[in-house]
């Protein structure tokens, strides 16, 4: 059976936000937050989206505020 | 007194006069507790991401205010009582604007920091071009691979 590949070389990830110098992650820019969530609605992990951690936490609480006003669904349709 | 963000959604069936008292009424509720009103920003109607109430559309307000902590309180009782209103976040941000101030000011810190430093280095090639001394070597030409 075949396991999960062994990724021998990992691309060095550079979050986006410390790259660009971006501070402030809002919740009301939802053109930002798009490129964050899934077709389905689900907040990117971190490994995928290669944000970093501080970053990651504020973009989380802005998604989930984001949602809470209805500026972006909780789950989509596909 | 601390600084927050009231962004509330109202039924996109009701007229922009309805629109502009339930605001003036917010406003009133902040002023009488001796806060002051930073801005308010209407952004009309959007859609909604998700229904709310059987409705697909809405139409957004944000205020942001300076007031005391227990003025949030009484604001989001009213908005609650309030049939137009259909949905409401309050949001606490003086924190985050200390926050984006220190690190803007870092920043610029850093700048001028380097704006000094970088004139220095380049000095010597321009007092070298007044004295008439050769330019500095050209880069070397690929040498030719066997």
């Amino acid at each position: 059976m075949l396991t999960q590949k062994k990724q021998y070389f990992r691309r060095k990830k550079v979050c986006r936000f410390c790259v660009e110098k971006i501070d402030d992650i809002n919740y009301k820019d939802i053109k930002m937050l798009n490129g964050f969530i899934a077709e389905r609605g689900k907040i990117v992990p971190r490994r995928i989206s290669g944000v970093c951690g501080p970053c990651q936490r504020r973009l989380a609480d802005a998604i989930k505020k984001a949602r809470n006003i209805a500026l972006l669904p909780f789950a989509a349709q596909i | 007194m601390r600084i927050y963000e009231e962004l509330f959604i109202i039924k996109p069936d009701a007229t922009e006069e309805e629109v502009d008292q339930i605001i003036e009424q917010m406003k009133g509720v902040i002023t009488t507790a001796s806060g002051a009103i930073d801005k308010v920003d209407k952004w009309g109607k959007r859609r909604l991401a998700y229904r709310v109430d059987k409705h697909r559309e809405g139409y957004y307000v944000l205020i942001q205010f300076t007031s005391p902590p227990e003025t949030v309180k009484e604001l989001e009782r009213r908005l609650r009582v309030t049939d137009s209103v259909i949905k409401f976040l309050t949001v606490r941000i003086d924190e985050t604007l200390k926050r984006l101030e220190k690190r803007k000011k870092h920043r610029e810190k850093r700048a001028q920091r380097k704006a000094t430093a970088a004139p220095a280095p380049a000095q010597p090639s321009v007092a070298a071009q007044m004295l008439g001394t050769p330019e500095p070597l050209p880069e070397r030409p690929a040498e030719p691979r066997p």
